[in-house]
């Protein structure tokens, strides 16, 4: 069978994904570890901030989360620092998205240089992937959708053959 | 993880879509093994629905009261692509109300709110990948990209599968709608083919006779590439 096709969020994703009441919080526990902060900026290709996207974070050693940005294009997320791993997934979308994008934040303590997706992004690209530390225990990663430093995205595929 | 399937989604930029020129990596995607952090994903259940979860004719109507719009049910199966079921499946979906408006800040149509309508719901497959949850019709709207452009009826889904690469938004239409043909963020999508599969079919044979009318909607997702043994 064919994938179903994407199609863009559109500017009213808060409506079914950030529900304001009626029903349960979509919530994934946090598993033990250090609580981090993560947070950024989203841009769009003329620098202006994207106001209505949602990025969700996964890793399974930190748990679930997802968050709007604001009026500023701001997004703010609790978690828990991944023991082992040098980055959680990030997933992005927003009106004017067609098809999600599916990114991963470093952290810039961890032994990112070495990570083997780094080896398949050009040298002067790796950059955007990885966060600076803002304050004790709290990263910011900027995405820019398109144009002047322009994010990584990714299409994962194959790995789970071997 | 089988790739992104190119003649099924829509490329990142489609000038006639106009939201998406300032918002479309120029840049390829990087094709990267995923590593078991997007080989797995978060595991929803039981807990994460409301009673009323599945019913956006009542979740947000007064006591006695309803949701005002032709009364439909959507129903489907979200499948892999070996066409297997996929269970525990959260779809999250939201919609305009019957007269074309959401309940948003920013949407300021001239359609009026319906106060029994909040146009979100969500609800999980079953053991067979299936789902279903009742709601009206929802109206055509316009949105700014030219002079005059308008969404067909549909409806909003957000899917989480398995893995976090299987994650899916999307959004689905209906059977026979003369505005599918003329929108161009359904124009975004890369052949017939792709629309035809976002279409949904009117199934009278699940309706509730003299209540509602069933259009039927299947999703697939990407899933675990086949391997020799099983091809
Ligand atoms: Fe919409």
């Amino acid at each position: 069978m064919k994938q179903t096709p994407s199609q863009t969020a559109g500017p009213f994703l808060h409506i079914g994904m950030m529900p304001e009441g009626g029903t349960v919080p979509l919530v994934s526990p946090l598993p033990s570890g250090d609580p981090i902060t993560l947070h950024g900026t989203i841009f769009d290709a003329e620098s202006a901030p994207v106001t209505d996207a949602l990025i969700e974070i996964w890793h399974p050693e930190s748990g679930w989360a997802r968050a709007p940005t604001d009026g500023q294009g701001s997004w703010r997320l609790a978690t828990t620092r991944p023991p082992t791993a040098p980055f959680v997934s990030l997933w992005i979308i927003a009106r004017g998205i067609n098809t999600a994008l599916q990114t991963r934040l470093y952290f810039p303590d961890a032994d990112w240089p070495n990570d083997p997706a780094m080896a398949k992004i050009p040298r002067a690209r790796r950059g955007t992937l990885v966060a600076s530390q803002a304050a004790a225990g709290a990263y910011h990663l900027d995405i820019r959708l398109a144009g002047e430093a322009e994010t990584v995205f990714f299409d994962l595929q194959g790995g789970d053959d071997q | 993880m089988t790739p992104l399937d190119w003649d099924r989604h829509p490329p990142a930029l489609t000038p006639g879509y106009f939201s998406s020129v300032t918002r479309s990596p120029r840049e390829n995607l990087i094709p990267l093994n995923p590593t078991t952090a997007e080989l797995t994903g978060p595991v929803f259940g039981a807990q994460h629905i409301g009673a009323l979860d599945g019913d956006l004719l009542r979740n947000a109507a007064g006591p006695d009261e309803l949701a005002i719009g032709p009364r439909i049910i959507v129903h489907g199966r979200v499948l892999d692509e070996a066409g297997r079921g996929v269970p525990d499946a959260l779809l999250e979906i939201w919609q305009a109300n019957a007269g074309g408006r959401y309940r948003h800040a920013r949407d300021g149509y001239l359609a009026p709110l319906d106060p029994n309508f909040s146009g979100c719901g969500r609800v999980l497959t079953g053991e067979d990948g299936g789902y279903r949850f009742d709601t009206v019709m929802p109206g055509a709207y316009p949105f700014p990209n030219g002079p005059n452009a308008w969404r067909p009826a549909h409806i909003h889904f957000s899917v989480f599968g398995w893995a976090f690469a299987q994650r899916l938004v999307t959004q689905m239409y209906f059977e026979g709608d003369p505005m599918i043909r003329h929108c161009p963020i359904v124009a975004t999508l890369p052949s017939a083919e792709a629309v035809d599969a976002l279409t949904a079919r009117y199934d009278p044979a699940n309706d509730r006779p003299m209540d509602a009318r069933a259009f039927r909607f299947d999703i697939v997702l990407r899933g675990r590439r086949t391997t020799p043994m099983e091809a």
